[in-house]
């Protein structure tokens, strides 16, 4: 073996050196063994029972695009009215008076102490409680006429979400630190402008990632109010396969759909995030 | 030559042995169980009874004897009607007898065994002023969107309103009977369509409640589904069948739901006119 060349001061240079490569045998079987499986899967989806021409075919199908829209519609306004209902409770939950507090505590407690499906059925079957509905001597409707499937279906959604938005909201209220509160009380705020103008406005910044999970999750939840009727994209998907029997294909349908919307509102979250996180010096991303 | 004799008569008698009863598919045999998945919200075809939670009705009272019959147990599944087909071509059910009416839509994945008359019957609230069919013509009609029902109502609408210059029937989806019985008595719907082997039952449940008005829309049959490669299993049941339609055993289960008179005379195979 040649000895290899010293430097000055007697260390041997190594810098002329090949690194060895190390190979990953580990990582590579463990690589191959996913993708072996992975290809087994689509082969499978392949050459399974599935026609893939009905998939295409019903992927821009009028009845699934306007089943999209309305899963939409419903996952924004339900959010929405979550959202309000949510930092309502959450103001009434922190405030001093026990009524306020007990009433905001019993709403969390009831909405979100039973499933959802059931308090949508429970919307939806309303008349066989209130036949008629309206206010005493200026206007009365049948309840079945105003509780349509859209309403019991908005109802049903925006008022559960309210009683898990109001937990995300009040852990963002009690994030900010108690200094803020009672710097705007020392410069003669009251309560309720101190948390508009200073309170939720930082509390913000910790609510968007829970509430972006929330909102995802309450695109998906829209499925349920199939069973009410309501159009969404999954009940008329299933519209389609009670016809004509397609039934993975409708379901891999109205997946796509899914998949696509939450691929687009990842992004949008973030958005919003760098919006609210604006001022603080630490921007974490 | 008396040796060849012998030979062709003892093929004729094999030839004839297997001619006579044909044979369960062997992995049934083995194992001594039939798989069935019904959709059990179909009372009185199969439901659960609210007192035990047994699963019973009509179909399941026919398997049972069916299976007495073939000398195997049956296990039991349940599922939502829409994937009552998947289940059979998955295989997780050998047939399939749940209250499915034999449609031509249908016979792309299985072949039916016809056992039932049945067809889908308009009914009313007992206080409803429509009396006669076609004062439903313009009005809101329910039934659960997983059936044939609704492009059954929607022909019915197009033959006897709109061709007769009247409105036509406005369909709402409903999830199942029950769900569709629910609209029925919230004002919902003004009239509802159910299968019309199940209003006895429902009429017995809530007595006086319901009215039923007008024919039935179509006659179909209620079939059991089978796969259309299994043809083995289709024989071996349409044959016990058979029997039990000859013994009176089959009459003995329909009069037990009040459903005498939809009996059939032989179990028939893709028979439902469409």
């Amino acid at each position: 073996m040649r000895a290899s060349p010293t430097l000055a001061d007697g260390f041997p240079d190594l810098s002329q050196m090949q690194i060895a490569r190390e190979i990953h045998w580990r990582r590579w079987l463990a690589a191959a063994a996913i993708v072996v499986v992975l290809a087994a899967i689509a082969r499978a989806f392949a050459n399974g029972q599935i026609e893939w021409s009905y998939v295409s075919r019903f992927l821009t199908a009028k009845v699934i695009l306007q089943g999209i829209v309305n899963t939409m519609v419903m996952a924004v306004l339900a959010m929405a009215l979550g959202i309000v209902l949510g930092v309502v409770a959450a103001i009434m939950r922190l405030s001093p008076n026990p009524v306020l507090k007990s009433v905001a505590a019993g709403y969390t407690w009831l909405f979100r102490g039973t499933p959802l499906i059931l308090q949508l059925l429970l919307w939806f079957n309303l008349a066989l409680v209130f036949p008629t509905i309206g206010i005493p001597g200026l206007w009365t409707a049948r309840a079945v006429d105003v509780m349509t499937p859209f309403l019991a279906a908005l109802l049903g959604l925006g008022i559960n979400q309210g009683a898990y938005t109001s937990e995300v909201m009040r852990a963002g209220m009690l994030s900010v630190d108690a200094g803020q509160y009672e710097a705007a009380q020392a410069i003669g705020m009251g309560r309720l402008r101190a948390l508009r103008r200073i309170i939720l406005p930082q509390a913000m910044r910790v609510v968007i990632p829970p509430l972006g999970n929330e909102f995802i999750g309450m695109v998906k939840a829209t499925s349920l109010a199939s069973v009410i009727q309501y159009p969404e994209v999954l009940h008329n998907a299933e519209n389609i396969y009670y016809a004509n029997s397609r039934v993975i294909e409708l379901l891999i349908v109205a997946g796509c759909w899914y998949l696509l919307v939450v691929s687009i509102l990842t992004p949008l979250q973030m958005l919003l995030e760098r919006h609210f996180a604006r001022g603080t010096a630490r921007i974490i991303r | 030559m008396t040796r060849l004799s012998l030979l062709l008569g003892l093929a004729v008698l094999v030839a004839a042995t297997s001619v006579r009863a044909a044979e369960l598919p062997a992995e049934i045999k083995q194992a001594g169980t039939l798989k069935l998945t019904v959709n059990s919200t179909y009372a009185p075809m199969e439901y659960r009874d609210p007192a035990t939670n047994e699963l019973v009705g009509l179909d399941i009272d026919l398997a049972n004897e069916l299976a007495k019959r073939l000398g195997v147990k049956i296990v039991w599944s349940e599922t939502p009607f829409a994937e009552l087909i998947p289940s059979l071509q998955t295989k997780r059910a050998d047939f399939i007898i749940s209250g499915i009416q034999d449609r031509s839509s249908r016979r792309e994945t299985a072949d039916f065994i016809d056992y039932l008359t049945t067809g889908p019957q308009f009914f009313v609230m007992a206080e409803s002023v429509a009396k006669i069919a076609t004062d439903l013509c313009g009005k809101k009609v329910g039934t659960t969107r997983s059936t044939a029902f609704p492009l059954e109502i929607e022909k019915w609408s197009k033959q006897n309103c709109e061709a007769a210059g009247k409105p036509a029937i406005q369909y709402v989806p409903g999830e199942n009977s029950i769900d569709v019985r629910n609209q029925l008595k919230q004002g919902r719907i003004d009239a509802a369509v159910q299968g019309s082997e199940t209003l006895p039952y429902a009429q017995q449940q809530e007595a006086g409640r319901y009215r039923v008005i007008g024919e039935q829309l179509s006659t179909g049959y209620q079939g059991i589904m089978f796969r259309k490669d299994d043809a083995a299993l289709r024989e071996v049941v349409t044959e016990h069948l058979a029997v039990m339609i000859a013994d009176g055993s089959y009459k003995r289960i329909l009069d037990k739901f009040g459903l005498g008179a939809n009996a059939v005379e032989k179990p028939m195979m893709n028979a439902a006119p469409q």
